[in-house]
């Protein structure tokens, strides 16, 4: 994919379509800052009529535990 | 403003429509696979909100709409910048940054005006320009000042008329840097069109938008099977 961008963060996104779910994770964007990062995920995760929608900078994630760790 | 209500909904449903068709134009042609998705979701929300717009006008006294928008592309209302296809993504974000917020200004202006049936419809863009404008300001800073940026803000400005000096001041308040330095000549200025410059829609988009195309390679009465 081309990249234009001078530099991109990795983005998480979340969304639930009733208030009683939890949210959960529906998939990623790549872009250059925040607000164009919630363009493109409102974008490309439309199909549902979610309630709430909330992105996360990847880098802002900490692990405690991962798949394959004992 | 002083202008019938029932035209300036009309030039902002054409504005509409144009804008979804010209962002549907570039949903493959981006610089990235993003921005494409982007590109398809304004379009279908600006088309959608042209319907809206066009459905109102019921309710605002004679409509509008003439036979001339049958035959002459010079008859739709919208601003010069949307009479071609664009060639450079600079006027794609052109058009989002400044085009699109301009024409969210005159909406916000309506949705507090008192109109009722415009109060209540179209409210709900507003939510959904909100993703355009996020997109529109940050490609604008990606890129910097451009020649688009500058013709598209003073058709903006045009479109917006003589009296649309709150106008002005707020779309400039939105995206947060100064109005370009420009003259418009409003001894040229065309009330109902809304802009200065002359032209029209190319033959292509116009024969679309009257379903020229579609009729072309449709199959006609004649020719379809006779149904037992």
């Amino acid at each position: 994919m081309t990249r234009v961008h001078r530099s991109v963060r990795e983005y998480d996104v979340f969304a639930r379509k009733a208030r009683v779910d939890p949210l959960r994770h529906v998939g990623r964007v790549v872009a250059p800052d925040d607000d164009i990062a919630q363009a493109y995920a409102r974008a490309t995760y439309d199909e549902e009529r979610w309630v709430e929608m909330v992105i996360v900078p990847r880098e802002a994630v900490i692990t405690v535990t991962a798949p394959g760790e004992e | 403003m002083g202008d019938k209500v029932s035209d300036l909904v009309l030039s902002l449903a054409d504005c509409k429509q144009l804008l979804g068709l010209r962002y549907a134009e570039w949903c493959s042609s981006t610089p990235t696979l993003e921005a494409d998705i982007a590109a398809a979701a304004m379009g279908l929300d600006d088309l959608g909100h042209s319907r809206v717009l066009a459905g109102c006008l019921s309710e605002l006294g004679p409509d509008p709409r003439g036979p001339e928008r049958e035959s002459d592309p010079a008859a739709y209302r919208n601003v010069a910048f949307l009479d071609d296809t664009w060639t450079e993504w600079e006027q794609f974000v052109a058009a989002n940054a400044i085009l699109d917020t301009a024409f969210t200004v005159l909406i916000e202006s309506l949705v507090e005006g008192e109109v009722e049936v415009l109060r209540t419809r179209l409210r709900k863009m507003l939510a959904e320009e909100r993703y355009h404008f996020l997109h529109g300001r940050s490609w604008l800073n990606e890129l910097g000042p451009t020649a688009s940026v500058d013709q598209a803000w003073r058709e903006a400005v045009e479109w917006f008329g003589p009296d649309g000096g709150e106008l002005r001041r707020r779309l400039a308040g939105k995206l947060d840097r100064p109005e370009p330095k420009f003259e418009v000549d409003w001894s040229r200025w065309d009330p109902i069109r809304r802009r200065v410059q002359p032209g029209a829609i190319d033959a292509d988009t116009f024969a679309m938008l009257r379903g020229l195309e579609e009729r072309r390679y449709g199959i006609s009465r004649a020719e379809a099977p006779a149904r037992g």
